[in-house]
């Protein structure tokens, strides 16, 4: 038989057990960054035909700039010792269309991204590590800030874009609730559906003060005949009747009715016109924004609405089970990748800001507008720099960077692939705490700290690999291939 | 000066004629000193707000720095501005009253009867607050019944923003509003018109606290650094300043909104900068500045942190390490913390030679200050301890080092029970750690895997004595918890003795002198047989003089007791201090159990009782040693024979759990009273594997012998349990999460791990282990194990957080709790009695029988005995 330790040594190499790190920051270089600026696509101001188009973006090896101007490659050892940011500069595309009139394309440095130790972006890929005073074995997978080693904590985030079915106690009412985390391009948007004790249906989104009625919505999305409604909930006998209950006490009966209704709910005491204006921007940016943020989604929005309500009426006569929010598969990892995507994003809209600020003062006083002097490259760094300087991360969450533990080399493989829950650990979650039993073979059984962040703390276990998802647009193209008809359009 | 009588306290809300009153200086220049660095005058360090340099002089009382107490300034507000605190009762009032003619929205008779209703619960010592919601709920949104004018519901804005209608107050409407309200009708809202009138909640003065409660601290730099308070002082005046000149030159209206606004925001940000709703306002570096509600607030707060607790002088913190040469009442004190602490030594003529001696000295038990009679301490050196002799007189007090017989307080948090802290006789000994007798262990909770404890030298003669005859460790080996003692032999003391007075175990002369060699017994009992005693005739060397009879804790619990005749050896009879029969085990000698050293207690009192203990801890470790005593691995050995027995109980259990399933599945089990089915399944198939776990755990056992170590440990009390022996030798058992067996997982499956099949209720897809702890687990069984440790450490972590504030809860609630004399229980302050007697039988649960007031067995054993 085969001596299974050849294996495992071959297996536990350093690389690999922070692989998860490596692969996810070399991700977001490879489409990570591109995905934000495609995002953006171009820069408008306030001039009349105006505009930045923005191409390709990239970033090189990591250099440091010397005070007589001289720019050096940068090995990490050097950036610890002489407390530097281990850092590439970000090189964009862009050209400017000054009133119509295409300017020469230009490619400029808009800031610095810290790279991570090992990645793509690495210098040490190509050097012997001790020839440029690197410990051989050292892991990598984390980023070197004004010196200090600072590693990126996985966070575990309960998963976007999927309905979860909740029971809940209100006064002593058992409600059942489907609830969903809409994710598109960082906006997380929770959309809520809920059977009140009349078996009415109610939904709550973003930008909503107060439920409204889920026939209001549907109507609102286009699906108008009641007929229609029951049917794209339910074919099933008992869920019609519930069904049949809602729509006749529907407050509105046309879709231009209901839009009126969600515009005197969302913009109260404005004007029709911007009432309606509001009412259809709320629908389509606010409400389940990870089908498409056009009127085109609005039918889609309305089958996936109709897969909330009959899910929620479904568990209310129990033909289905309540979801178990501890189970691994309702659960998704952020990884230093998903991380920097997050900031570079912010990051970046706030230099669009700016660079559109100093294009049109530049109009104004009759410069030539050239990306080159619009862009100040601090605003962009300094915005990826300060976060992970102190792990102060955008949305609030603190504690993303890590300085990372160099007590001995196990607890620094063991920091690199610790995985962070964001419940607070000031309440019990005693479910939340528990060794999940679809944590085998992800999560290590054994390894968590005692104390408050008991449970909350994880590590991967030894041989769990980090699986990313697929781009959505090529299965759609192979469902549709495959005679799949789309639901697009009104 | 006589020392005078503070009869009571009362708040009030300072009105602005008080503030005037009080204050020594107005405040009109946000700069605080000059070029030359001293103060300036009507600035906010003005000289006469009090001094903080060493060597001025107060210009208000002519003290010195640490003399003048400080003394109040005040600014003269250019406009109105709201107190952030009184904000929500300010738009209560708003809409309690008129708004025309400023009365209450009720008729005056319903006014008085609620005001009468106040006034009686208020004499009754009674909380008043319902009546006042009472009727501020009644007066909302009304017509006035006095004047007849509509009213407009008011808006409260949080922080300090009212509106009516739409329409925005400024302070000064709303002063001017509530200036209006009568004094008569005030005692409706609860308050007392002599103590505040509501429009001294919109500021128009405001006091600036004397500089010793904002002193500014110099950095080695050389710079001054305000602090957060005087920062904060600076904004108010600059805008207050601005306001003002703004005013004067008739600036538009918006301008002089916009300079209220920020005037209301820094004076909001100065009382409380935590309000919700505003940004806090912030130092240059960004931190958030402390202002005044948060000095007072919270655990570092000024109630918490500088009142109710405070770091304190004469203390000392280390690591604690166990030394069973000390007796139970004694500390090992480090020598270098024994020479940094000291105890006042009051001289007087007839201990002015031993004085003398100590500030002679120049090692260990020497005195480190002298304070002479002006109150000067002195650091006694070389250079001047012949001269400091020299000048010793009566009235002097020399502090000299800690040493041996001083008495210190000894103490481990968290402090959950009297016995927490109790005082212990000073041993300087070498190294660097706190040691103490492993059997006062129990009562402070501490082990020695890395605890740190804290000791404290009492100062006074008073505390000394107090210290001395009432929290001396043998004062507190009874608790008062149940009657028993809660100090006593522990671990090997246990199994020590256990090994001597079990059966009738033979010593020779030498063997006998050797185990009692640190023990002060002079002479040897008569040889049981020639030249051999029994190991129960060296115990009994050790026993006072008492009598008594008990089942020991290795008793097995036969139908029918054969007594003395008992074939375990387990029913102890002493009889006028001899052993004659049974085994010393937890029961007898061990801490919460005890019998023997309950009834020396009573019997003799708590010194004898010290002794004892500390004879035990002696005699069972020299016991042990003697023959040895240790425990591994191979001590879990079970024959094959054995292996194959638990194999077959475990299957059978298994086949029955796949029985009772098959039964289920196929709706053939009866449910339980009270049960549904599912129910039922669970606890028939608990109760099935857990008798299937103590069968393999009793024939591990019977295979193991009594002879065992492990084994003896579990039966003699000493540590563990024949459960925790059971699951290392035989079978770890069934798992459990909350109380139920393992039921989460693939929950879209049915199954709890992708190991099993779709719907397994049997034994082992739902946590139960087979292996020992010695076999080891299978993947699955630790997986299961792992779950259900999980449970137990995050259990841990959440109660202990939830225990700590529970018991400050309740130590905040009867803190003014006290047994009098006559045995009534009273509040302190009011004299309030709230029990007649102390719980309700006026028995001292220390002093009684294990909670029961009298044993009356015993005093029937104790006189009838007497007479055999």
């Amino acid at each position: 038989m085969l001596d299974r330790r050849t294996l495992a040594k071959a297996y536990f190499t350093h690389e690999r057990l922070v692989k998860h790190q490596v692969d996810s920051f070399n991700r977001f270089l490879d489409g990570g960054l591109q995905r934000v600026i495609d995002e953006q696509g171009k820069i408008e101001l306030d001039i009349p035909n105006t505009y930045v188009k923005l191409g390709k973006i990239w970033v090189e090896k990591p250099i440091v700039k010397e005070a007589d101007g001289s720019r050096v490659p940068l090995y990490p050892a050097m950036a610890r010792l002489r407390n530097l940011t281990y850092a590439a500069p970000i090189y964009l595309e862009c050209q400017v269309v000054d009133e119509g009139r295409e300017l020469d394309e230009e490619v400029v440095e808009i800031g610095m991204l810290p790279v991570m130790l090992k990645s793509k972006a690495c210098n040490l890929n190509d050097v012997d590590p001790l020839a440029v005073g690197e410990d051989p074995l050292d892991p990598g997978g984390y980023f070197i800030i004004n010196g200090s080693e600072r590693a990126l904590m996985t966070l575990e985030d309960l998963a976007p874009n999927k309905i979860l079915l909740e029971r809940e106690e209100r006064y002593g009412e058992k409600l059942e609730i489907a609830k969903c985390f809409s994710q598109r391009a960082g906006y997380r948007a929770l959309v809520v559906v809920e059977r009140n004790r009349n078996n009415i249906l109610e939904v709550t989104f973003p930008q909503l003060p107060k439920p409204i009625q889920f026939v209001t919505l549907m109507k609102a999305l286009g699906v108008e005949t009641d007929q229609e409604i029951v049917t794209m909930v339910s074919s099933d006998a008992e869920i019609m009747k519930f069904m049949l209950e809602n729509v006749e006490i529907a407050e509105v009966e046309t879709k231009e009715e209901a839009i009126e209704y969600i515009g005197r709910r969302v913009a109260p005491g404005q004007s029709r016109e911007y009432r309606i204006q509001r009412a259809n921007q709320v629908l389509d940016q606010y409400f389940l924004p990870h089908l498409g943020v056009d009127e085109d989604a609005r039918k889609a929005k309305a089958f996936y609405l109709a897969r909330m309500a009959e899910a929620v009426f479904e568990l209310a006569l129990g033909l289905r089970m309540e979801d178990d929010k501890d189970h691994y598969a309702n659960k998704r990892l952020k990884l230093a990748g998903d991380l920097m995507e997050e900031i570079f994003r912010v990051a970046f809209l706030r230099l669009i800001k700016d660079v559109k600020y100093q294009l049109e003062r530049a109009k104004v006083r009759g410069r030539p507008l050239k990306m080159s002097t619009a862009v100040r490259s601090d605003v962009l760094s300094d915005r990826i720099m300060h976060p992970m300087a102190t792990g102060n991360w955008v949305g609030g969450r603190t504690g993303v960077s890590q300085l990372i533990d160099r007590h001995n080399y196990i607890s620094v493989i063991s920091h690199l692939r610790r995985v962070i829950s964001p419940l607070s650990r000031s309440q019990p979650h005693f479910e939340a705490r528990d060794l999940h039993p679809t944590q085998w073979g992800r999560i290590c059984p054994s390894e968590t700290p005692e104390g408050p962040n008991c449970g909350l703390v994880k590590n991967l276990a030894q041989y769990a690999e980090v699986s990313v998802g697929t781009d959505e647009e090529e299965i759609r193209n192979i469902i549709f291939a495959l005679g799949v008809e789309p639901i697009r359009g009104g | 000066m006589t020392p005078k009588r503070i009869a009571g306290l009362r708040f009030e809300v300072l009105s602005p004629q008080e503030i005037r009153r009080m204050s020594v200086a107005k405040v009109i220049t946000p700069e605080t000193y000059d070029d030359d660095g001293f103060p300036i005058e009507a600035g906010l360090m003005d000289p006469r707000l009090g001094v903080i340099d060493p060597g001025l002089r107060c210009r208000t009382c002519s003290g010195k720095a640490g003399e003048c107490p400080g003394h109040f300034g005040h600014i003269e507000l250019a406009a109105p501005v709201i107190h952030v605190g009184y904000a929500k009762l300010i738009a209560k009032l708003l809409n309690a009253t008129c708004r025309e003619c400023g009365r209450i929205l009720l008729k005056d008779e319903r006014r008085d009867k609620y005001i009468e209703e106040i006034e009686r619960k208020r004499e009754l010592g009674q909380d008043y607050e319902d009546v006042v919601k009472e009727v501020f709920r009644l007066t909302k949104g009304k017509k006035c019944p006095h004047c007849g004018a509509e009213q407009i519901e008011i808006k409260f804005d949080k922080p300090t923003f009212f509106y009516e209608g739409e329409h925005r107050l400024t302070p000064k409407d709303i002063r001017e509003r509530l200036e209006k309200i009568s004094s008569e009708d005030l005692p409706a809202f609860g308050m007392d018109p002599r103590a505040v009138r509501p429009e001294w909640m919109v500021l128009t003065v405001l006091p600036v606290p004397p500089v010793t409660v904002r002193p500014s601290i110099i950095l080695e730099t050389g710079q001054r650094s305000e602090d957060d308070l005087t920062h904060k002082l600076v904004d108010i005046i600059r805008i207050n300043q601005r306001f003002m000149e703004n005013k004067e030159a008739g600036a538009p209206q918006l301008i002089l909104e916009d300079l209220w606004e920020l005037l209301q925001y820094h004076v909001t940000t100065y009382l409380d900068n935590e309000v919700s709703g505003i940004p806090p306002a912030r130092h240059r570096s960004g931190r958030p500045l402390k202002t005044l509600a948060q000095r007072l607030k919270g655990k570092e707060g000024r109630f918490r942190g500088s009142l109710s607790g405070k770091r304190v002088n004469f203390s000392a913190r280390t690591v604690i390490s166990p030394d069973p040469n000390l007796s139970i009442n004694e500390v090992g004190v480090p020598q270098i913390i024994a020479e940094e602490l000291t105890v006042p030594l009051y001289v007087t003529e007839r201990n002015i030679d031993e004085a003398r001696e100590y500030i002679l000295r120049t090692e260990h038990p020497k005195a480190n200050y002298v304070i002479r009679l002006d109150g000067r301490r002195i650091r006694v050196m070389d250079t001047n301890r012949e001269e400091l002799a020299e000048k010793l007189e009566p009235g002097m007090i020399v502090e000299r080092q800690l040493m041996d017989g001083d008495i210190v307080l000894f103490n481990r948090q968290p402090s959950l029970h009297r016995m927490s802290i109790m005082a212990h006789y000073v041993r300087v000994l070498p190294y660097k750690t706190f040691r103490l007798n492993p059997a006062v262990c129990p009562p402070y909770n501490a082990d020695f895997d890395g605890d740190e404890m804290n000791m404290h030298v009492p100062q006074g003669l008073e505390a000394q004595a107090e210290a001395r005859s009432l929290m001396a460790v043998q004062e507190h080996i009874l608790s008062p918890r149940f009657g028993g003692p809660i100090i006593g032999g522990i671990h090997d003391h246990i199994s020590g003795l256990y090994l001597l007075t079990r059966g009738e175990k033979l010593f020779t002369r030498e063997e006998v002198v050797s185990i009692l060699k640190p023990l002060k017994i002079t002479k040897l009992p008569k040889p049981k047989r020639e030249g051999l005693w029994t190991g129960k005739q060296i115990f009994s060397s050790i026993l006072p003089e008492i009598s008594i009879e008990f089942k020991a804790e290795i008793c097995q619990g036969c139908e029918e007791c054969k007594k003395e005749e008992c074939e375990y050896d387990a029913y102890v009879v002493i009889k006028k201090g001899e052993l004659l029969a049974g085994t010393i085990d937890e029961k007898a000698v061990g801490a919460f159990k005890g019998i023997i050293i309950d009834e020396i207690t009573r019997k003799y009192g708590n010194e004898e009782t010290r002794k004892f203990i500390d004879n035990v801890t002696h005699l069972a470790i020299r016991a042990i040693m003697h023959t040895g005593f240790s425990f591994g691995i191979s001590d879990e050995d079970i024959p094959e024979e054995a292996i194959s027995q638990i194999h077959e109980v475990i299957g059978g259990a298994e086949r029955r759990v796949e029985e009772l399933i098959k039964a289920y599945r196929e709706g053939n089990l009866e449910p339980m009273p009270g049960r549904s089915i599912r129910e039922t399944l669970e606890m028939k198939i608990m109760q099935v594997l857990g008798r299937a776990r103590d069968q393999a755990g009793k024939i591990a056992s019977r295979f193991l012998g009594m002879e065992n170590p492990a084994v003896i440990m579990a039966v003699s009390g000493a540590r563990g349990s024949m459960l925790n022996l059971t699951q290392m030798a035989a079978c770890i058992g069934q798992q459990s999460v909350r109380g139920e067996r393992i039921k989460r997982g693939y929950t879209y499956t049915n199954r709890t791990l992708s190991h099993f099949k779709p719907g397994d209720l049997g034994a082992k897809a739902r946590g139960f282990i087979k292996s020992s702890y010695k076999e080891g687990l299978t993947p699955v069984e630790f997986f299961f194990h792992a779950m259900g440790g999980r449970e137990g450490l995050v259990d841990t972590a959440v109660r202990t957080s939830q225990s700590g504030y529970l018991q400050r809860r309740l130590i905040n609630a009867l803190q003014d709790l006290k047994v009098e004399y006559d045995g009534t229980v009273r509040e302190q302050t009011s004299g309030l009695l709230v029990q007649f007697r102390y719980g309700e039988d006026g028995v001292d649960p220390m002093k009684s029988f294990r909670g029961k007031a009298v044993d009356v067995k015993r005093i029937i054993n104790e006189v009838l005995g007497e007479r055999a």
